[in-house]
């Protein structure tokens, strides 16, 4: 199972929540899968997925996904400190560790080699860790948003891998105003 | 503590009611008004450029961020802010601590003091600079202009200024 076919699985389950997605072939992917105006496509600041979505679920009360990468959260690998201490219980972090930099060419990252990204939250304090397999994550995700008391970092181990795809034809404020639209803060669309 | 109780009011009056740090001695006095404050959210974190990612989280979830840190965050930040805050257009008050500015014992503060105003220039990022105590009043209408133009805004705040506050 590739990040595509993951998403794929999970599109379902996202649909019904706030999602931050991680810029790049994740956003891609997502966008041709299942594009919905409660997806944030991240067209930049690579590694701030995690922080965008922990900033949002903060704010209000419906649940947020950040789809994040693993070399994304080695890139901001202190996310996982302020996660551990301050994610309420809207929050799920859904890291989709391939071991690569996949929209850079597949470049080997760090969890392909020494690092455990689940020992590395649990360290930092996070308390909810599941690392599970591609097939497992539509359980460990339900399983998380369907907890009212507690947030989830998931670490969905998977092949590397990538599907052939346009860059997303929407314009940022066009992805910022839908996606607060659909929260119910913009009100002259 | 005068100072600081001023600045926060600002702000707040400003309709700003989530707040961020990393600390700077010059920000502690903000810091414990903002830890006894029940009416806004505020937290530490760890680096400037996760803060500004939190923020634009924040901003979606219909709050008004502020992050405060010193100058040397703005370094650690500016690719977040470009392709953040600026890309999608979302208003951040920047309360920044003026390390390297008259006053200011520590020399190695003084190479990011040099460049801080020509980052905040370069970026097109508007500056209010607070010399003295009579410039905090701007400091509200100032966070309702980010608002107005969806931007970020850099809030300037001399050493001089804040080191008889702490």
């Amino acid at each position: 199972m590739n990040r595509f076919d993951l998403l794929n699985k999970i599109q379902s389950i996202l649909k019904d929540n706030l999602v931050i997605c991680n810029i790049g072939l994740p956003s891609q992917e997502l966008y041709k899968i299942n594009d919905q105006p409660n997806f944030f496509y991240m067209l930049g600041s690579m590694g701030l997925s995690s922080s965008i979505g922990l900033g949002l679920a903060l704010s209000q009360n419906k649940h947020v996904v950040s789809i994040d990468g693993d070399g994304s959260v080695l890139m901001n690998m202190n996310t996982l400190a302020t996660i551990g201490n301050r994610a309420p219980s809207n929050y799920t972090l859904l890291i989709i560790d391939n071991g690569s930099y996949g929209s850079t060419g597949d470049q080997r990252t760090f969890t392909d080699e020494k690092t455990s990204l689940k020992d590395v939250a649990l360290g930092a304090g996070c308390k909810n860790v599941v690392e599970c397999s591609g097939e497992e994550t539509v359980n460990a995700l339900h399983k998380a948003i369907a907890d009212k008391d507690n947030s989830y970092v998931i670490i969905s181990k998977i092949n590397s891998g990538n599907v052939k795809i346009d860059p997303i034809p929407l314009n940022p404020i066009t992805i910022r105003d839908r996606f607060r639209k659909f929260i119910g803060k913009v009100k002259y669309l | 503590m005068k100072i600081s109780k001023k600045i926060i009011d600002n702000l707040k009056k400003g309709g700003v009611d989530f707040y961020l740090s990393v600390p700077c001695k010059l920000l502690a006095n903000m810091i414990d008004i903002l830890e006894n404050d029940k009416d806004v959210y505020y937290s530490a974190v760890p680096r400037e450029e996760e803060g500004m990612g939190i923020c634009a989280g924040a901003y979606l979830g219909n709050k008004f961020p502020c992050i405060m840190m010193q100058n040397t965050g703005i370094g650690n930040s500016v690719n977040a802010i470009v392709s953040l805050l600026q890309l999608y257009q979302m208003p951040v008050v920047f309360l920044i601590s003026y390390r390297g500015t008259p006053g200011e014992p520590v020399g190695a503060q003084g190479g990011m003091a040099k460049i801080t105003e020509d980052i905040l220039q370069t970026l097109r990022i508007p500056i209010l600079h607070c010399y003295s105590e009579k410039e905090l009043d701007k400091i509200s209408t100032f966070s309702k202009h980010a608002k107005v133009v969806e931007s970020p805004v850099a809030i300037l705040c001399d050493f001089n200024l804040m080191k008889d506050d702490t």
